[in-house]
């Protein structure tokens, strides 16, 4: 007995932190409660799951004794990461398909944190390339472009530094923007290139909250309507903070 | 001719848009490629039905359910979760041009009441509103469609091709 209530214990820890990562990685609700439920099938519990955005709940049944455990777990905001989300899916599948136990799934779960992401150079350049990128699609020419990618990647660049000095996280999004469109702002203010104005409002689009907005759709329409109420509102805040940093450029320069 | 053109060079830069953002949300690197093409391919098959004369919305609609239904199929080749694919892939169809100028008009309303402007500035403005709000709805549906259709819990158990 006293040996299935310390396994039990260790898969609720494991699960909970896998759901954890899960939600600050960018996985919609339903995906993370699929993911516990497969990973906890495997090894012979049952699981129920409740999840907020800022904690998990779960209660582990064993099926056979019949020993249950609950556990409470806090979520961090940590920002999009699509290899850990990718990398735990591919996960789950083998701990059903090759039976792995629980170190297993911890190691894995060490190395997926450890992975790194793109060396900030690359980012830097390939996100500003994407804003020139908006820029040409909305009609903007050679000029247009330049100024889009200087703006994003002093936009990029700030909100970067500013996510490494701990400001909270919107207002990490109105420093970027800020930066961005005084950028880019100071083109319209001096009618750099013909249409000055794509370049304003292209160089703040690296911001737009995509993967919130999509994950609230996608929880809304799956039945999970107070986590989707979330997600849109946490949307709906970061829009609201690129706008403000806008319409602070605007101010300042009177355009 | 010249369009044909028109219509390839968009689709690079559909596609780069796309990769910055795959970049940004740190996905695999198996699947950066897979990325690419499916922004370049979503965004062209919108800016195709736009220039056969089709509305905004529903031509953001067709692009988004192509790109969902493509992204299974990526999932399968390249073993990642479908979200990781469509997310990135659907942004450089999002309608920043609309929600600029519907800011742009609500921030002309704050500081303008009573002129005669008043309701060409409201008409304006709500207009490009709704337009970014529908657009923005109907991507995430057209990524959403083909989970929803077969009503499947895991992209693992959607057979396209057989």
């Amino acid at each position: 007995m006293e040996k299935v209530n310390k396994r039990t214990r260790e898969l609720a820890s494991t699960l909970l932190e896998i759901g954890a990562l899960l939600m600050s990685s960018g996985a919609s609700t339903g995906r993370i409660r699929v993911t516990i439920s497969r990973i906890a099938e495997a090894l012979g519990y049952n699981s129920e799951l409740l999840v907020t955005h800022r904690a998990l709940m779960l209660t582990l049944v064993e099926e056979e004794s019949q020993y249950f455990f609950s556990s409470l777990k806090r979520t961090s905001p940590h920002g999009v990461n699509f290899k850990v989300v990718s990398g735990i899916s591919r996960m789950s599948w083998r701990v059903v398909e090759e039976e792995w136990d629980i170190p297993q799934i911890n190691a894995e779960i060490e190395r997926l944190r450890s992975l790194p992401h793109y060396p900030r150079l690359v980012i830097l350049l390939l996100v500003s390339l994407a804003g020139a990128s908006f820029c040409r699609l909305f009609g903007g020419e050679v000029i247009e472009m330049a100024v889009a990618f200087t703006a994003t990647f002093a936009g990029l660049y700030v909100r970067q530094e500013s996510a490494k000095h701990a400001f909270n996280g919107y207002m990490c999004i109105f420093f970027g923007s800020l930066t961005a469109s005084l950028i880019s702002g100071a083109s319209v203010k001096w009618g750099l290139g013909a249409d000055p104005e794509l370049a304003f409002a292209t160089s703040v689009l690296f911001l737009i909250p995509g993967v919130p907005l999509i994950n609230s759709f996608t929880d809304l329409i799956d039945g999970n309507i107070m986590n989707g109420l979330v997600r849109g509102a946490n949307g709906m805040i970061i829009s609201f903070a690129i706008a403000l940093g806008m319409l602070g450029a605007m101010l300042i320069y009177n355009i | 001719m010249t369009e044909l053109y028109h219509f390839l060079e968009m689709s690079v830069w559909l596609g780069f848009a796309a990769l910055g953002f795959a970049i940004l949300f740190n996905v695999p690197q198996r699947t950066l490629f897979m990325i690419w093409l499916l922004g370049a391919l979503g965004g062209t098959t919108k800016l195709l039905i736009l220039f056969a004369g089709g509305n905004i919305i529903l031509a953001s609609l067709a692009g988004a359910i192509l790109v969902g239904i493509l992204s299974i199929q990526a999932a399968h080749s390249k073993h990642a979760p479908p979200l990781v694919f469509s997310i990135p892939a659907v942004i450089p169809m999002v309608p920043g041009a609309f929600a600029y100028r519907m800011m742009l008009g609500l921030i002309k309303l704050a500081g303008n009441t009573g002129t005669e402007s008043y309701s060409d500035v409201l008409n304006s403005a709500v207009s490009n509103g709704l337009k970014t709000l529908f657009i923005l709805l109907s991507l995430a549906a057209g990524v959403a469609i083909p989970m929803l259709i077969t009503r499947k819990e895991s992209a693992k158990e959607i057979k396209i091709i057989k």
